[in-house]
C-alpha cells in the first residue's frame, strides 16, 4: 500500500536519502530542479513563479510506501536511552512524573491503549533502571492489561518480566527481554497492516521520554546535557511528524493534539543543531573495530524554547494520558 | 531428470533465517551494552546488494552493532553519517571485525549498511546495542 502525503521542503530534501525507490527519487529530483531553476534561471524568475513553485514544491505529494515507513520506525530511537542519561545524571527517582497505572482502566479506543502503552513502556523502563521494583511491578500490570486488549499479550513473557523484576541485580536480563517484546510487538503491528498501532506506540513512548527530559532540565536548568537532549529531540519530531502524517492519511484522527503538535513544531524550529564533519579513525582490537568520531555537533536552544517545549509537551501528553 | 532438476533448484536457493542468526547475535553484545534492536540480514541470495537500515544515535552514548552469519567476513558493516559521509567500515584491508564499537560525538540519523563479501551466503542477522 502506497501513501501520499505532504511534508515541508526541509524534511523533503531528507527523505530524498532515505527514498529507495527510483520512482520517488525521481519526483523528488523533479522538485528540487523546479525550485533550483526557478531561482537560477538566466531571465530570473518573477515574484510570481518563484511563490508558484515554491508552493508546488511545498505541496509536492510524495508517496511513501510501507517498507519506508518500516524504516523510519524502527529508526526512532528506545526510550530507554533517555532513562540512563536521566538516571546518569544523578537525577532522583520521581514517581510523580509518570503515569499512574490506576488510569489504565480509563483508555477504551485501540489508539488510546497504543499511545498508553507506549508511555507505560517508558514509565517501565525507567523505574526498572532505578531499581524501583514495586512500580515496576505496576506498570507492568498495567502493559498486561492493555497489551491482552490490543490482542498482542503474547509477545509479552509477563512471567519471567515480573520475576526478572522482583528479582535484583537482574537489570541487564530484565531490560534485554522487555525491549525484545516491544520490538516484536512493533514487527507484528506492521506484518499485520496494523501500522497505525505501531506509530501510536512509538509516539506514545516518545513523548513520554521527551516529557521526562523536558521536566529534569527544567528543574536542573543548569545541566547543559539535559538541555542538549531536549533540543536533539529536533532530530526525531521531523521523523515522527512523518509517522502522524501517515497516520491521519490512514484514517487515524489525532484531532485534540493536532494544535498542540503544531505548537511543538513552531518550537523546534527555534532549535538550531550545527553539525560539523571530519573524519573518523578506527582500528580493530581483538575482533572489534574501535571508532574514534572526530566530528561534532552543538545545540542551539535558549531557555525559554525550552520552556515552551516543555509546557507542549506537557499537554500532549497529559490529553493522552487522562 | 525434470524432477531431478526441480530438487536441485530448491537445494541451491536455501531460505535465509536471518531471525536465527539476530537471536544468536544478541547476547554476543559486550558486556555493559543494553540490547536495542535486532537487525536481519537478508541479501536474497544475492538478490539484494546490501541491506541497510537507520538509527538516531545520541552525543555520548557509547553503541555496538554485532553481526552473525556463516562465516567469518560474510558481511561487512559500514556506518554512514546523515550526510551519508562513512564514519566507519568493519573490513580494513584484508581484517574483518565482528563488531563496530561507537562512542558518538554529535546526535545525528545514522545509517547501517550490510553489504556482501564475495561467496557470501547472503545471510546473517546483527544487534545493536548501548552503554552509558
Amino acid at each position: 500500500m502506497v501513501v501520499s502525503i505532504k511534508i515541508p521542503l526541509t524534511i523533503h530534501l531528507n527523505l530524498y536519502f532515505c527514498l529507495n525507490s527510483t520512482t520517488m527519487k525521481s519526483y523528488s529530483l523533479l522538485a528540487i530542479f523546479l525550485l533550483l531553476w526557478a531561482c537560477d534561471s538566466k531571465k530570473g524568475p518573477s515574484k510570481e513563479d518563484f511563490e508558484e513553485n515554491l508552493a508546488d514544491v511545498e505541496e509536492n505529494v510524495v508517496d511513501i510506501s510501507d517498507d519506508n515507513i518500516r524504516n523510519i520506525i524502527n529508526s526512532i530511537p528506545s526510550p530507554l536511552e533517555i532513562s540512563f542519561i536521566i538516571h546518569d545524571a544523578g537525577i532522583l527517582y520521581d514517581k510523580s512524573m509518570l503515569n499512574s497505572g490506576d488510569n489504565v482502566s480509563k483508555y477504551n479506543t485501540n489508539d488510546k491503549k497504543a499511545l498508553n502503552l507506549g508511555i507505560y513502556g517508558t514509565d517501565l523502563g525507567y523505574t526498572d533502571i532505578y531499581g524501583q521494583n514495586q512500580d515496576g511491578i505496576e506498570y507492568l500490570s498495567a502493559i498486561k492489561d492493555l497489551a491482552d486488549e490490543l490482542s498482542i499479550g503474547q509477545f509479552f513473557d509477563f512471567e519471567l518480566i515480573r520475576s526478572l523484576t522482583e528479582s535484583k541485580g537482574n537489570l541487564d536480563s530484565l531490560l534485554l527481554v522487555t525491549s525484545d517484546n516491544f520490538n516484536r510487538i512493533n514487527d507484528h503491528f506492521q506484518e499485520q497492516n496494523r501500522s497505525n498501532l505501531s506509530v501510536m506506540l512509538l509516539f506514545g513512548g516518545w513523548i513520554e521520554s521527551l516529557h521526562l527530559t523536558c521536566q529534569v532540565a527544567t528543574s536542573q536548568s543548569g545541566n547543559a546535557e539535559l538541555k542538549d537532549r531536549v533540543g536533539e529531540q529536533k532530530i526525531i519530531l521531523e521523523n515522527m511528524l512523518i509517522l502522524i502524517d501517515f497516520y491521519v492519511k490512514n484514517n487515524g484522527t489525532l484531532d485534540e493534539l493536532e494544535g498542540d503538535i503544531a505548537k511543538l513544531k513552531e518550537a523546534y524550529d527555534k532549535v538550531e543543531i550545527l553539525y560539523t564533519y571530519e573524519e573518523s579513525t578506527s582500528e580493530i582490537v581483538d575482533g572489534v573495530l574501535i571508532i574514534t568520531d572526530n566530528s561534532s555537533s552543538k545545540v542551539i536552544i535558549d531557555n525559554s524554547t525550552i520552556k515552551e517545549i516543555t509546557k507542549t509537551v506537557a499537554s500532549i501528553r497529559n490529553k493522552i494520558i487522562q | 531428470m525434470i524432477g531431478f532438476l526441480a530438487v536441485s533448484v530448491g537445494f541451491s536457493k536455501a531460505q535465509c533465517n536471518a531471525d536465527s542468526f539476530t537471536t544468536t547475535c544478541i547476547p554476543k553484545l559486550a558486556e555493559g551494552f543494553n540490547f536495542l534492536k535486532g537487525y536481519k540480514i537478508d541479501g536474497q541470495n544475492g538478490g539484494k546488494a546490501k541491506v541497510e537500515y537507520s538509527y538516531v544515535f545520541t552525543k555520548g552514548t557509547q553503541y555496538m552493532i554485532n553481526i552473525c552469519s556463516g562465516k567469518a567476513g560474510d558481511i561487512v558493516i559500514n556506518l554512514f553519517d546523515s550526510k551519508r559521509n562513512r564514519v566507519a567500515s568493519s573490513k580494513i584491508g584484508d581484517q574483518y571485525a565482528t563488531a563496530i564499537a561507537f562512542p558518538c560525538k554529535s546526535t545525528s540519523i545514522y545509517y547501517i549498511s550490510y553489504t556482501f563479501s564475495d561467496g557470501s551466503g547472503y545471510c546473517g542477522g546483527s544487534a545493536l546495542g548501548f552503554k552509558r
